[in-house]
């Protein structure tokens, strides 16, 4: 079928899949502690409880989830680097990840996920919603919402992030959800997490 | 009966090429066997998927242009047996079910240059399908990938699990180098020159090595094919239908113009697409193919959002020029603006950066990202 | 698929099979269900995994499956009917919230029932909090109804190369299984959208292609079934 041959998007998916360790260890984050996120200087305060997942997307990442991250994901991106990912790169030859640069300016920061997410996951059909200015970790910074349709899945999911750049690091943190039910759902809690957000 | 008409096409390229009168076409096909019939039910189910699918362009003057080129191509009884859908994903394919659905992505409308270059690609497509490709792809693949398999447990890793997907409806070498001929079997019967088939596989390999270039690689395109791959190689390809298009002879117009007029309105949405692949080197090779009649207002914009994306210092001081020269044609988007006033901010350049943005405001105060702008203004 | 495959292969083993929201009971003879279109899909496994779609056995399984189904419905002590699929726009819900139910199986299996992979806060002691959303009963045609009766099938059946494979595989200690046949069945209130019964497995028993083999299939899928007389078989 294939006109040429290409890098199979699938492949790379199955590949980011496959990366982790399946059997690292979930956590409890409690209600009501401060606590450091992402091996970073950022930290949150959370109202509610949440799991900790014992994969980390990244390096510089963490994710939470209360009922798992294929139906609720907030993750965190602590203070990546100028020349860092966001997430683990699965074939840095073929598919090189953008990187993140000390000079980036609030509005290439919606631009830097997406383009993450289309090379790293093979998602075509993404859409960056609504992109406004926003207080973040005590910064100023962005807020912006999208939608998008997981490779090999049907389900219509949509997320929403507050990032900020920081003494020439990238803060930003994630909540992604399928769009019924689950997305209203979970938002307001972590919503609260995020507006909890200090560096 | 069909197996027989693929073996002799593999087996006799350039006579066979050359030969005007197309082989007879079997409407209505029904699939005979269970492996078959397994294919065609996935197929159905990915249409019925696709139909309501978001990323499906449903523009109908682009959909009635392809498949006008499409009909040109294989003829109006052929081309009436196939559903075209027009997929937005940035890469160069285009695929065919055995149901009759095909699908073009946009990847290969902006890599494209010609409608005859079209009519070359949908003729190789309607090829697999008129050759009923996919069922005996389904049988290759079995013992290739049974092979992967045995491998990744006499070596370990993480090989086996990666090998079970990547899609059962690949086809095989011979299969592809079929469809190939007997797609420039349909060029030949056709008003396009044979002659273009060629031509997309030059251009492809050269697009190959320049993202290698652009990833600080050396361009490696391997230049014969490997023991697993399913396809010629680009440079197989581009020699034997160059051969098997000169044994055709000149003939036709390849209607350059009209292509570029049919694709122009979505242009724009193509070069951004392209864009967000963070292929530098291929991105580049593209605009430059693009711009061989010269620079306009689309590819300039494009150009100077590519090298902004990049963002080094000297890609800043670019993307600023480029926007400058996509202003000064009078026909830019406010947008041109706004990646003025963006370039310049992160080349330190704060004050013409703001004079850019409020002129970008000023052009569409009601844009999505306005309050944003308008902090990097007050900042 | 692989997806699947790689966490079937590492979860077989310790897990549990079925949950039941605490205090939920079904009074026999007082409930309305619907049964939703059940999701079958059959085929074969190549030595690789990979899944070879086959429309022949996924029309016998349909067959075989509506048949076992229908008797096991006389046996539910409930009234159950089937649904009435809607088109258009509303089958495009309806298949929405079908990816739905089975990406909340697949959580349940990974995050609750796997003890390797819990998550703390689904680890508690008699709980089972899981839902598909109050909005579940808009989908047309299930206005009257308490509950609503989702079941998902899926099986590769392995070639004898792959299962061939799995003994060298085994020698080699590679986690490789031989075919999957996977099943979730789930009853979700239709009042809340909550899930107040799954029963899922990785590995399930019964060919779905023949009559004997959907029967026991759908007697595992609706093993522990709520409100269901105990002198049922």
């Amino acid at each position: 079928m294939t006109l040429r041959r290409f890098p199979s998007i699938a492949l790379a998916a199955a590949a980011l899949a496959l990366a982790a360790p399946v059997h690292a260890a979930n956590t409890l984050i409690p209600a009501g502690q401060r606590i450091a996120v992402a091996g970073s200087v950022l930290t949150v305060q959370p109202d509610a409880e949440w799991n900790r997942l014992g994969v980390r997307p990244g390096r510089y990442a963490e994710r939470w989830t209360r009922d798992g991250d294929q139906l609720d994901a907030l993750t965190f991106y602590g203070g990546i680097a100028d020349g860092k990912t966001l997430f683990r790169e699965v074939n840095r030859k073929e598919r090189p990840l953008p990187r993140v640069a000390a000079t980036m300016l609030v509005t290439d920061i919606p631009i830097l996920l997406e383009n993450s997410y289309r090379v790293a996951r093979g998602i075509a059909a993404m859409t960056i919603e609504r992109v406004e200015p926003a207080r973040f970790a005590g910064s100023d910074g962005v807020h912006f919402t999208y939608s998008y349709i997981r490779l090999d899945e049907s389900l219509h999911r949509r997320g929403e992030a507050f990032g900020a750049i920081i003494r020439g690091r990238l803060y930003l943190i994630t909540y992604e959800a399928p769009a019924l039910y689950y997305y209203e759902r979970s938002a307001p809690t972590a919503r609260r997490v995020v507006d909890s957000a200090r560096v | 009966m069909r197996r027989l008409i693929a073996a002799a096409l593999i087996v006799s390229t350039a006579t066979a090429a050359s030969d005007p009168v197309l082989p007879p076409y079997v409407p209505a096909y029904q699939p005979t066997d269970v492996d078959e019939r397994g294919a065609w039910m996935i197929a159905d189910e990915e249409e019925r998927r696709l139909r309501d699918a978001p990323e499906v362009i449903r523009d109908p003057a682009l959909n009635a242009f392809v498949r006008d080129v499409l009909c040109r191509t294989v003829g109006a009884d052929r081309c009436a047996a196939i559903r075209l859908y027009i997929v937005r994903i940035p890469a160069f394919n285009a695929t065919t079910y055995p149901n009759g659905m095909m699908t073009v992505w946009t990847g290969a409308l902006l890599r494209l240059h010609s409608e005859a270059e079209l009519g070359a690609m949908l003729g190789h497509e309607f090829g697999h399908f008129e050759l009923r490709h996919t069922v005996a792809s389904f049988r290759h693949r079995r013992s290739g990938n049974a092979l992967l398999a045995w491998a990744s447990i006499l070596g370990g890793g993480f090989a086996l699990q990666v090998a079970t997907i990547g899609g059962f409806y690949r086809f095989d070498r011979a299969q592809e180098k079929a469809a190939d001929l007997l797609g420039l079997r349909y060029l030949a019967a056709s008003s396009y020159p044979a002659s273009a088939a060629a031509d997309i596989w030059v251009r492809a390999m050269a697009e190959t090595d320049a993202s290698a270039i652009g990833r600080y690689r050396k361009p490696d395109q391997r230049y014969t094919a490997g023991f697993f791959a399913t396809h010629p190689t680009d440079l197989t390809r581009a020699t034997y239908l160059r051969a098997a298009a000169a044994a055709i002879g000149v003939h036709g117009a390849d209607e350059a113009a009209r292509y570029r007029a049919a694709v122009a309105p979505w242009l724009p949405r193509l070069l951004a697409d392209q864009i967000k692949r963070n292929d530098f080197g291929g991105s580049e090779y593209l605009l430059a193919q693009l711009a061989a009649d010269g620079w306009t207002t689309p590819l300039l914009f494009a150009r100077g959002e590519l090298y902004r994306e990049r963002g080094n210092p000297r890609d800043l001081v670019s993307a600023a020029g480029f926007y400058r020269d996509a202003i000064g044609r009078g026909d830019a988007p406010p947008e041109a603006y706004r990646g003025l006033g963006l370039a310049l901010l992160r080349g330190n350049q704060a004050e013409p950066g703001k004079a850019a943005l409020r002129d970008y405001l000023r052009r569409k105060p009601d844009a999505g990202d306005a309050p944003l702008i308008s902090t990097l203004i007050a900042s | 698929m692989v997806v699947w495959l790689l966490v079937g292969a590492s979860s077989a083993s310790a897990q549990e099979k079925s949950g039941v929201k605490p205090g939920f009971t079904l009074t026999p003879g007082s409930a309305h269900i619907v049964l939703i279109r059940p999701s079958i899909q059959v085929g074969a496994q190549s030595t690789a995994g990979m899944f070879e779609p086959n429309a022949d056995w996924t029309a016998q399984a349909r067959d075989a499956l509506g048949a076992a189904l229908r008797t096991a419905e006389r046996r539910l002590g409930n009234d159950v009917t089937d649904y009435v699929e809607p088109v258009g726009a509303d089958a495009a819900r309806l298949a929405e919230y079908q990816a739905l139910f089975d990406t909340v199986a697949a959580s349940v299996i990974e995050y609750q029932f796997f003890v390797g992979n819990r998550l703390p806060t689904k680890k508690r002691k008699d709980q089972f909090a899981w839902s598909l959303g109050p909005e579940v009963a808009t989908l047309p045609g299930l206005a009257g109804a308490d509950y609503a009766l989702f079941v998902s099938t899926e099986d590769h059946f392995g070639s004898t190369g792959r299962k061939v494979l799995q003994i060298f595989a085994a020698l080699a200690r590679v986690p490789v299984t031989a075919g999957v046949h996977r099943g979730f069945a789930g009853l979700v209130d239709l009042r809340t959208g909550d899930l107040v019964w799954l029963n899922a497995d990785w590995q399930m028993g019964g060919d779905v292609r023949d009559a004997a083999g959907a029967e026991k299939r759908v007697r595992q899928l609706l093993a522990g079934f709520p409100g269901k007389p105990a002198a049922a078989p």
